[in-house]
């Protein structure tokens, strides 16, 4: 009895509920539509068109700018051993930078303060020579470096050469508006040349003059006093010089310049984009090429780039 | 003063006569006031201690003199006091026992009424190594008398006062002999003899009340105090000038490593009279000198071990700037002119470089 009256009352409910509906919906069909019905139906379509519009213009962004990224190749421009080589250099000046010029302006009151804060000068003297041991360290890695294959090509592309020369006057030419032509760089511009030779000359003077000062002891025994005091003036005048080159020159030229700010990372990740790479070293871009037209493995996606590196408009450059 | 007495004695009578006798008296006494045998002291003096001969048996035997010379005691900066306003437990006399030991203090403290001057000498002396030498009950400790003497303190600036400045050393030396004779010996000694009021005498080094041991940061003589105690005078431009001495080792050594090791706390450094020693300081040409080029392998040897021959071959005191540096004049000008002009080309093409940037820049909008 019970169950029959449950099943009962389900269809009862069904029956009821469709013919709710029917109404409703004769209703809906008899009711005509006004002009507010009208304009009310309109907004809400084209709020949904220009949704769907949205959407898929986001959509469609977002492929593109991966398609960028993916024609964007990259290229590695520094081995992890170079960029290791860096690190430890940049890091290793620092610290001698920061421990270093205090005791060359002792009497400022900043100086004083930093001796404090870092905990006496002893403590300083040591972290400069941890730094010393870094440029040191760095200094024969360098030159074992030289000894490899990869060493090696870095270091003839280094050399430098009649065409940096040209490229300079070129640059300046360019700067001065007397020219519409960017210098062609190859895989070192003559700026990174200045940058390299550079740190030759400190290092052998830095080097050179620090362990005197270090094992001064040792050194006042095998030479005349006067070698102490001309190590003492070198090292700290050549250390000014390579101060205010790496904060004025290095840094402007791989941070302050308007058109890397804030930095360039190539050194760090070893990466560079195909649109730099054409921009900044066409010369290298192009001798890749064709190295890769010779292995026969061309990469798809620099197929058209000769005619473009030859390209070098004002407007290119500017944007480097 | 009997002439004066006297006009009260007389009455109305002759009063215009006694003033004038009266008045007689008093410049008298003005003009001779030395030679008065009224001095309140008189009474010490002529029954016992103006007598050269007024002595005290301390033991069968020994005899200590209680006479005191008069003349040097009215020549003193004490001329006007009495005896009893020093010896304040001398109320009659004969005194029955033998007074007690007086104290500078006694007057010469902040507040006093006799107008003894106040300054802060007798708290830095309670500091310095012969006041605690003296607190602590050591009988050959210094205290005031010791170096101003007892009746006949004179001012510094009396050639006659024991703490003159050429008698100094003299004074010093009654307790420090040895030290007397080294000084003696050295340039500051020497010029001193010669004449020489400025040369530098114990309290230019040690200073005199605020005289601490020398491992006392407050000590003109604690390592880091050496190069500004010797500054004093070899860093005084017109002072050098004067005697031909160099000035520009007080700003060398200021500059140099050991200078700025000092000027850090790291007293492991040499200071001036590491090299130069103290008190027989010698001129560099003396065979005697510590600095002598023979002799200044041993000197840097005391803490640099390899130390040759090679530490003579060289300037000292050198500044880079100045032409008398030699060759570190050279190499700092080499690096002067270096600097300057590989900045001058770097900042220059930074300058072209942004020129070009703001150019195109523009050229472009």
């Amino acid at each position: 009895m019970t169950t029959m009256m449950e099943e009962k009352r389900p269809e009862e409910l069904t029956e009821r509920l469709s013919q709710e509906i029917n109404e409703e919906l004769q209703a809906e069909l008899d009711h005509t539509l006004d002009e507010s019905d009208r304009a009310r139906i309109k907004t809400e379509v084209k709020e949904r068109l220009r949704k769907e519009l949205e959407r898929r213009k986001a959509l469609e962004e977002k492929r593109r700018r991966a398609q960028a990224k993916r024609d964007q190749e990259q290229f590695t421009r520094f081995s992890l051993n170079i960029r290791a080589q860096h690190i430890i250099l940049a890091v290793g000046c620092i610290l001698l930078i920061v421990t270093g010029l205090p005791i060359k302006f002792h009497e400022a009151e900043w100086a004083k303060l930093f001796f404090k804060l870092v905990g006496g000068l002893q403590v300083s003297q040591v972290i400069h020579r941890i730094g010393a041991t870094m440029l040191i360290a760095v200094g024969v890695w360098h030159m074992l470096f030289l000894f490899t294959r990869a060493g090696r090509r870095e270091f003839i592309e280094l050399l430098p050469r009649p065409k940096d020369i040209l490229d300079f006057f070129q640059n300046i030419k360019y700067f001065l508006g007397f020219s519409k032509e960017h210098p062609q760089f190859g895989r070192f511009s003559y700026l990174e040349k200045f940058d390299y030779w550079a740190v030759y000359w400190g290092m052998v003077i830095m080097i050179g003059s620090g362990l005197f000062l270090w094992f001064h002891n040792t050194a006042l025994g095998l030479f005349p006093k006067y070698f102490l005091d001309i190590a003492r003036e070198a090292h700290s005048d050549e250390a000014m010089l390579a101060t205010l080159a790496i904060v004025i020159w290095h840094w402007y030229n791989a941070h302050f310049n308007p058109g890397i700010f804030p930095m360039n990372f190539t050194i760090f990740t070893g990466r560079i984009s195909k649109e730099r790479m054409m921009k900044e070293h066409p010369l290298e871009y192009e001798q890749m090429l064709r190295a890769q037209d010779n292995n026969g493995s061309v990469v798809e996606s620099a197929v058209e780039a000769p005619s473009s590196a030859q390209a070098s408009s004002p407007e290119e450059v500017e944007n480097v | 003063m009997r002439t004066v007495c006297s006009v009260w004695k007389m009455g109305s009578l002759g009063q215009a006569l006694a003033i004038c006798l009266g008045l007689v008296g008093i410049i008298w006494l003005w003009q001779f006031p030395a030679q008065s045998q009224q001095d309140a002291n008189g009474r010490c003096l002529l029954e016992c201690h103006g007598k050269p001969d007024f002595k005290k048996e301390i033991a069968p035997g020994q005899f200590r003199t209680l006479y005191l010379d008069y003349a040097q005691f009215k020549a003193s900066v004490h001329k006007e006091k009495l005896c009893i306003d020093c010896h304040t437990d001398v109320t009659v006399l004969p005194h029955p026992k033998k007074p007690e030991q007086i104290h500078c203090l006694q007057c010469h403290y902040e507040g006093n009424v006799v107008g003894a001057p106040v300054r802060e000498r007798p708290e830095k002396y309670k500091e310095s190594v012969h006041g605690k030498a003296f607190e602590r009950g050591n009988p050959n400790a210094p205290d005031c008398k010791s170096c101003h003497t007892i009746h006949a303190v004179k001012p510094p600036q009396d050639p006659q006062s024991t703490v003159y400045r050429s008698t100094i050393p003299k004074t010093c030396g009654g307790c420090h002999i040895e030290v007397y004779a080294e000084y003696l010996e050295g340039v500051h000694g020497q010029a001193l003899r010669k004449g020489v009021l400025e040369s530098a005498v114990c309290t230019n080094c040690h200073s005199e009340h605020d005289l601490y041991a020398a491992d006392d940061p407050r000590s003109s003589l604690h390592p880091r105090n050496v190069a500004t105690t010797c500054a004093k005078c070899h860093g005084d431009v017109q002072m050098m000038e004067r005697r031909g001495v160099p000035v520009t080792q007080v700003e060398a050594f200021k500059e140099s490593f050991h200078g700025i090791k000092i000027e850090f706390g790291v007293l492991k450094s040499a200071n001036c009279v590491s090299c130069h020693s103290y008190h027989k300081i010698l001129r560099s040409s003396d065979p005697r000198s510590p600095i002598h080029p023979q002799n200044l392998a041993q000197t840097c040897g005391q803490c640099h071990p390899n130390a040759t021959a090679n530490v003579a071959m060289g300037k000292f005191h050198i500044i880079p700037s100045d032409p008398e540096a030699g060759i570190v004049f050279y190499i700092s000008q080499f690096f002067k002119w270096l600097t300057i002009s590989v900045l001058i080309g770097l900042i220059l093409h930074i300058f072209l470089d942004l020129y070009g940037r703001f150019r195109l820049r523009r050229a472009g909008e």
